[in-house]
């Protein structure tokens, strides 16, 4: 009797908790953070979903780091003698794993992200239900986002050519096919079109979002990879005689480009804004999920001197060279040189700056084993020690460039270069002090400014000096194509081009784990 | 029970009257083979099958009864083997060995007879735990059973990893431990000297009670409970100094003398950017000297036991000092242990806690860093260099260009410590309700854990082109609750021939864990000392923080029968219901089915010296759901931040993580038929077995396509299926001559797995160096296959394809010739081909053990034959291409010197040493000497006499043997993934040891 009551006492403490245990004790739910089924619902929503596509300028295989070595050292400005073999010998088109970290997956991998983090606004921004305070936001956030998407693609066409085109956000079985640099053209030009009319003409602040003048210069660059000339020809008559001339012009002392003094200047159409509130101290903060991830930017401590830091790349002689071919009108040499490089002779080329001192060294003291090695100087700030960050805005797109680009698509126009043309080269040269064409005491003016290819060869030399190490220049090569020629030419400036496969080296290997894992991609040719 | 029914036999029997004969009064102790007291044998006096007289053993031991001549003692006792000796030839001190068939395995919510085990179960008993002394749980069980592979990460106070069966999930194919019954992980602070027995469950039936957790298996560890009998104390230490084997490097003088060829080899070919030699910095660095040393391991354990019929206790402490063979590591650890269990009338209750509280100095980074690191910093640097911040050696660009980190540097600068401690506790309530039949138990049990990472890193720098850190101080912390409530009933009887014995019950278990992080940067110094509080930090603050939480609830049920010893059967159901699914997906049921056959207790069945046979086959289903708690929802990052303007931040907010929000139970069936043999008198024992187990809507966090901009681990997914087929040979054999007595017992292995489906539809899946295709084992080599060296121009110019065209036009006389697979005239990414396995094809083991009179001697070995292993110390080392170190009796190609398989050295340029060649693979069979153990028992006589009941020392060498053809360190590798099985990057190699241990009972 007595285990029967036990029984019953038990059976009545354990039944009902046998029948409660149900669902809800395995309804659990995550509080760290919001799902996908709470967003997209808001204004907010969306402007924070925009910002995390800005977000992806802080990457290690974007603009902090490593696009500047691959595109610097791919083309002929630059060149890499990185004590990492692989990765200078990815710049010297010598690929012998195809899915090496960081010059290459790091890269593929984040600017992939960044399209998708794109790709997540534009899915979403037209749906009605969400409602915004004024249509122009919802317009504006539309625009940048197109914006954005276009200049990922942009460096992704041209460093890989044949890569798929995503519209849309992912899915995790998603095994996308190639498309062609045309296809993906096509459709960025369409979209930049679209993002002008979103996109207003200045801001006030918030300077990181992209404006008309930044899709119209992003838009040329496009067109003119595309060799849609006359196209190109309309964006940058925008920029410089049409509405943009009320907004830009060229900075007057051409240093302040690349100085944290004069950031978002009335040469800039679009800057990577990066800063050095995010102070973590040390290196290994790219982390996706760390809010205190650094903002800064590596260009610096990327491209420092041997001895000093990384020095992942540097700059051929010839950079050095070229400059002195021509002096300014009062006799001295190019102040762009000396604003470009760190090389040997930069104290007898510029007395007038004495002895300057290289992260606290001279190069007597410090680089004179470094022979004629050519240091690259744009971008570098006067930090002591030396930092893996620093702050100084990355000018993507400038109106000096643009100025050499119309000149150069107003050639290709007209097969001839106008007088426009001819002016646009001017207003480069004598900004730093050289004389006009004309007056070239190296050049032949009168016959570069009559020469379809007169022209646009010595365009070449003028955008080199202009905009080395700038990462314009591999895309430059590209749009003027490669031939047995022009390799040969190539390969007295860069010895690299000794490694150049027509046919193959003009793109990269895509990473092989992408081809093996996706029965619709195929590697490009001769990989 | 079994005791109880001899008391009324005996009584009988001693009623019976004695005859007057001469008669001889015999006395003796009876023990156990751990020389305890067995208190209760039965000593019968026989003369030609007649029973004389009979007595039983005392509380401690002993017995005395007189004997008429001629006569004959039979000693027996539950349990263990029986005995019988002429008269006078008894000895005084008996020892009765365990009765195999009548052991009892513990098989989850109950045990059952060994004899009547329906699954595969390995057991590895307290005596073998006690010879071998391990410093983990798991390290324990290394070699001792079949079908299971321990793999050690060789760092002080971290655990090995366990696999049974092989890869049968691609989650955690780690085994479900349970400890006393309640779910624990794997090491747990567990000591090891605290164990009475681990059972390692290996197929889905014996598996099944524990459902969704148990689908690599269950380890199942009973703990040492006290005995009725008065207190017993034991003490044991032990010191083990132990090494780690090391590379065989180049010194700084040789390593010149290649290194200046592979600069002078670069110049001669144009290599960009080499104009000269380094000029090396002028030390002679032996890095492995500098981080290696001799570890000492000290072991001390003290338990206090006993108790009467109805209180019993067990107490213990322990304590261990671990100091690293890999200097800057270190581990110590303390824990106590206490269980009591009574019992008053239909009721029973009892209570388990332990507590232990370690601190551990660690490396700062993964294990292999440092082993990959000794290769590749050149001997030339110097270990201490003041011209640098901080004064430790490093790379320069003309001196040694390398950014190989400077190991005393980086750990004298970047300090970790991580203390740990672990509460457990455990109470049950149990109620006899319907006499003996039915029983109800209530089991709480609760875990608590705590750990904390603290992190200093002072200023200074360890490798080339470090910027200018920040100093800075950091903690981590980890805190994790568990609770499980488990209620079952359990039902035991035997009516007749039919005898039944059900559990059932249900089970709710959680789990909470928190994380917390902060870290300041530029910590306050006084001098050149660092003060570790976090308040007291000038700089940037950041702090991180998140949590986990999950739960499953369980009902389950099995239920054991057997007609007269001969047919038996078992059933088992579970139903689990997991918060790791989405709604909708979270229940599943699972099931077993086991039939045995005890052919040999049928009448017909008469083979001489067969004791037992047993056939049994059994199929059942397990669930896995191992995958993180919240895998199925899509959670978003709002970590993004970005720069607008000057220093001004805006916050975003993305989808990171790419998620399948469809994922179900990932389900495991397995077929498996075996027999059980004793025969020769039970000296001979053999079990086999065939299984085949195929897993469907394997739980994988398949790794995607970059395109997809997913970032952070691949997305869980039902990724396709698995198969996994084995055969399992155990034999034994023991036997004595006289006080000789010796046993031997092998196993042998084998499994093969074969991919049945892969993720999203794929039928193939690559890695950088492996391939994984349906119908073929997961991560076959697929690497480009090497064909020797281009010995002359000529060589190179006639190695054309079809076509005619040269494959590697670029090739110079001793560079590597690459097999065009693909012909199509170039080496490119379609030359890689499969190039062999990472599989083992055979597994096996060895125990012998003998002892005599004091003297114990045991053996034990391992080994794995016929797989391929890739050697990353070798890729590693690669051909100074980069300033890396090599090996001595390294010989490159020449034109002098042209006979070697090794390409000419060539600096900054890769083309012979790329990491995926066929050249980096080698034979990694093995067959390792684990332990070799030699104990001796002082005397009893002279112990009592002293006031002690046992007394033995032992010394015990570990892994000093290993027969292997591989020149990596160790053939015995933790891998890095189940697609790269036979990957050897440099990991933590297994340490070489010699212990010491003293133990006692009084």
């Amino acid at each position: 009797m007595k285990r029967i009551v036990y029984f019953l006492a038990i059976a009545l403490v354990t039944l009902p908790c046998l029948i409660s245990c149900g669902e809800k004790y395995i309804d659990i739910e995550n509080g760290n953070s919001l799902n996908t089924s709470m967003f997209w619902k808001t204004e907010e929503d969306m402007n924070s979903n925009l910002i995390a596509v800005y977000n992806m300028f802080y990457r290690q295989g974007t603009w902090t780091r490593n696009i500047y070595t691959q595109l610097n050292g791919m083309a002929d400005d630059g060149v890499s003698y990185a004590g990492w073999t692989e990765l200078n010998e990815w710049t010297k088109f010598k690929y012998t794993n195809y899915n090496f970290a960081e010059g290459q997956a790091k890269i593929w991998k984040e600017h992939w992200t960044a399209v998708n983090r794109a790709n997540q606004v534009l899915d979403h921004i037209d749906d009605e239900a969400i409602v915004f305070g004024n249509e122009n936001d919802r317009k504006d956030i539309k625009g940048q986002a197109l914006w954005l998407r276009a200049f990922y693609y942009y460096y992704m066409v041209a460093l890989w050519d044949n890569i798929p085109l995503l519209l849309h956000m992912s899915s995790a079985g998603d095994q996308p096919a190639n498309s062609t640099p045309d296809e993906i053209f096509t459709q960025m030009e369409q979209d930049l079109v679209e993002a002008i009319g979103y996109l207003p003409l200045t801001r006030s602040k918030e300077k990181a979002r992209p404006t008309k003048g930044s899709a119209y210069g992003l838009l040329a660059r496009y067109y003119a990879q595309h060799h849609k000339w006359t196209e190109a020809a309309q964006c940058l008559e925008w920029i410089v005689e049409g509405e943009g001339k009320s907004v830009y012009s060229l900075e007057p002392v051409w240093q302040d480009n690349f100085n944290c003094k004069k950031e978002n200047n009335v040469e800039s159409l679009y800057e990577i804004q990066f800063s050095l509130v995010n102070y973590v101290g040390f290196d290994q903060t790219d982390n996706y999920r760390d809010a205190n991830a650094q903002l800064g930017t590596q260009i610096e401590i990327n491209q420092s001197p041997k001895g000093t830091g990384w020095n992942n790349v540097e700059g051929n002689r010839w950079i050095v060279e070229y400059f002195k071919r021509e002096k300014t009108t009062d006799g001295k040499n190019d102040p762009r040189l000396f604003y470009t490089c760190w090389y040997d002779q930069a104290t007898t080329d510029f007395p007038e700056h004495g002895d300057q001192l290289i992260y606290g060294k001279t190069w007597s003291d410090g680089y004179a084993d470094s022979g004629n090695r050519v240091f690259i100087k744009k971008y570098s700030t006067d930090v002591m020690p030396l930092y893996y960050w620093n702050d100084n805005n990355f000018r993507s797109i400038r109106l000096a460039d643009m100025l050499l680009l119309y000149a150069e698509v107003l050639n290709e126009v007209n097969k001839a270069p106008t007088a426009k043309a001819v002016e646009y080269v001017n207003r480069v040269r004598t900004r730093v002090g050289l004389p006009t064409l004309a007056a070239s005491t190296y050049y032949d003016g009168a016959k570069i400014a009559s020469d379809y290819t007169a022209f646009k060869e010595h365009i070449k030399i003028e955008r080199a000096l202009e905009t080395a190490f700038e990462c314009v220049r591999w895309m430059d090569l590209k749009r003027w194509g490669f031939d047995e020629a022009t390799v040969k030419e190539l390969q007295k400036r860069d010895v690299d081009y000794n490694n150049f496969e027509l046919g193959k080296h003009e793109r990269l290997p895509l990473p092989q784990r992408e081809v093996d894992n996706n029965p619709n991609l195929e590697q490009n040719p001769k990989y | 029970m079994g005791r109880n029914r001899l008391i009324p036999v005996l009584a009988m029997l001693l009623c019976a009257g004695t005859l007057a004969m001469a008669q001889t009064t015999v006395r003796g102790t009876v023990t156990d083979e751990k020389g305890e007291a067995l208190p209760g044998v039965s000593v019968v006096v026989k003369d030609g099958g007649k029973i004389l007289d009979g007595a039983f053993t005392d509380a401690s031991g002993q017995y005395q009864i007189t004997a008429p001549a001629g006569s004959e003692l039979e000693f027996s006792f539950m349990g263990f083997q029986p005995q019988s000796f002429p008269l006078g030839q008894a000895p005084a001190s008996l020892t009765l060995k365990p009765d195999i068939l009548q052991e009892s395995v513990v098989i989850g919510y109950g045990t059952v007879k060994k004899k009547d085990v329906l699954g595969s179960i390995s057991t590895v008993r307290e005596q073998d735990l006690l010879n071998r002394k391990t410093a983990g749980v798991v390290e324990s069980m290394r070699g001792m059973t079949s079908g299971v592979k321990i793999t050690s990460s060789g760092q002080p106070g971290s655990g090995a990893t366990i696999q049974i069966r092989g890869i049968g999930s691609f989650t955690g194919n780690s085994p479900l431990f349970i400890v006393d019954g309640s779910y624990g992980g794997s090491e747990l602070g567990l000591n090891v000297e605290d164990i009475e027995s681990i059972q390692v469950l290996k197929d889905a039936s014996s598996a099944a009670i524990y459902g969704s957790r148990a689908a690599s298996g269950v380890v199942i560890i009973t703990t040492k409970k006290g005995k009725a009998g008065p207190l017993k104390v034991t003490g044991d230490a032990s010191a083990q100094i132990y090494w780690l084997p090391r590379y065989d490097l180049m010194d700084a003088e040789t390593y010149k003398l290649y290194d200046d060829r592979a600069y002078q080899e670069a110049m001669l070919q144009g290599v960009a950017g080499i104009t000269k030699t380094q000029n090396h910095y002028d030390g002679n660095t032996d890095w492995q000297s500098e981080m290696l040393r001799t570890g000492i391991l000290q072991n001390y354990n003290v338990s206090l036991s006993g108790g009467s019929e109805n209180i019993r206790y067990y107490a213990s402490i322990n304590h261990k000092r671990d100091q690293g063979a890999l200097r800057y590591t270190g581990y110590e650890q303390t824990g106590f242990r206490i269980n009591t269990s009574g019992k008053k009338g239909i009721f029973e209750y009892g209570e388990n806690f332990f507590f232990t509280k370690s601190k551990r100095q660690k490396l700062n980074t993964a294990t292999g860093w440092i082993w990959s690191n000794f290769i590749a910093m050149p001997p030339t640097i110097p270990v201490y260099d003041e011209s640098h911040p901080g004064g430790y050696g490093y790379g320069d660009p003309d001196r040694a260009n390398t950014y190989a980190l400077n190991p005393v540097g980086y750990e004298e600068l970047y300090h970790a410590e991580n203390p740990e401690q672990y509460l457990y506790g455990d109470v049950y309530g149990k109620l006899d309700i319907w006499k003996d039949y039915l029983s109800a138990k209530l089991n709480v049990s609760y875990k608590n854990y705590f750990g904390e990472t603290s992190r200093l890193r002072k200023k200074g720098n360890w490798t080339m082109g470090q910027g200018d850190d920040a100093a800075s101080i950091g903690y981590e912390t980890a805190k994790h609750d568990k609770i499980l409530i488990e209620n079952t009933y359990t039902f035991d009887h035997t009516f007749g021939k039919h005898a039944i014995s059900a559990v059932g019950g249900f089970s709710y278990d959680t789990f909470h864990e928190e994380y917390r992080g902060e870290s300041k940067l530029n910590p306050l110094t006084i001098g050149d000392r660092y003060i570790t509080s976090i308040s007291s930090a000038t700089g940037t603050q950041t702090a991180t923080g998140s949590y986990i939480e999950y739960a499953l609830i369980s009902y389950f049920g099995r239920l054991n029968y057997s007609y007269a010893d001969r047919y038996l059967l078992q059933l088992t159901a579970r139903r689990d219901g997991t918060s790791r699914l989405p709604a909708g997906n979270r229940w599943d049921n699972f099931g077993s089915v086991s039939v045995g056959w005890r052919i040999s207790n049928e009448p017909f069945f008469n083979v001489p010296g067969i004791d037992d046979l047993k056939l049994r086959a059994n199929y059942g289903t397990l669930g896995n759901t191992n995958i993180g708690a919240w895998d199925y929802v899509s959670t978003l990052n709002t970590a993004p931040r970005a720069i607008m303007d000057g220093d001004e931040k805006a916050v975003g907010i993305t989808l990171s993580n790419l998620t399948n929000s469809d994922l179900v139970w990932e389900r495991k069936t397995t077929a498996n038929v075996g027999f059980d043999l004793t025969a020769l008198s039970r000296r001979l024992t053999v079990s086999a077995e065939w299984f085949l187990s195929k897993s469907k809507d394997l739980l994988l966090s398949l790794p995607i396509l970059w395109t997809t901009g997913n970032e952070g681990s691949a997305p869980t997914v039902n990724a396709g299926s698995l198969q996994n087929t084995g055969l399992e040979l155990e034999v034994g054999w023991n036997d004595h001559f006289g006080d000789f007595s010796y046993s031997i017992n092998g196993n042998l292995s084998t499994l093969k797995n074969k991919i049945l489906g892969l993720g999203y539809g794929n039928t193939v899946s690559y890695t950088s160096t492996s391939i994984s295709e349906i119908g073929k084992p997961l991560g076959m080599w697929y690497l480009y296959k090497t064909l020797g060296i281009f010995q002359s121009q000529a060589e190179i110019d006639s190695y054309v394809n079809a076509e005619g065209k040269i494959i590697q036009p670029n090739a110079l006389p001793g560079d590597i010739k690459y097999d065009d697979y693909d012909p199509d005239g170039q080496i490119a990414s379609t030359d890689r081909q499969v190039v062999g396995s990472p599989w083992p094809k055979l597994y096996a083991g060895l125990n012998v053990s003998m002892a005599y009179k004091g003297f114990d001697l045991s053996i034990q070995g391992y080994g794995r034959f016929g797989q391929l292993v890739y050697n990353g110390a070798k890729a590693t080392a690669g051909d100074f291409v980069n300033n890396n170190n090599n090996f001595n009796g390294y010989k490159p190609w020449t034109q002098e010197d042209p006979t070697t398989n090794t390409p000419r050295i060539i600096f900054g340029d890769s083309r012979n040493s790329r990491g995926d060649q066929d050249r980096w693979l080698e034979d990694g069979s093995f067959w390792r000497f684990s332990d070799i153990a030699l104990g001796y028992s002082l005397p009893t006589p002279f112990v009592k006499k002293i006031g002690m009941d046992q007394i033995r020392f032992s010394v015990i060498g570990k892994n000093l043997l290993t027969f292997t053809r591989y020149t990596g360190l160790d053939p015995e590798f933790a891998d890095s993934g189940i697609y790269s099985i036979g990957y050897d990057g440099c990991s933590f190699p297994n340490p070489r040891s010699v212990q010491f241990s003293l133990s006692f009972t009084f």
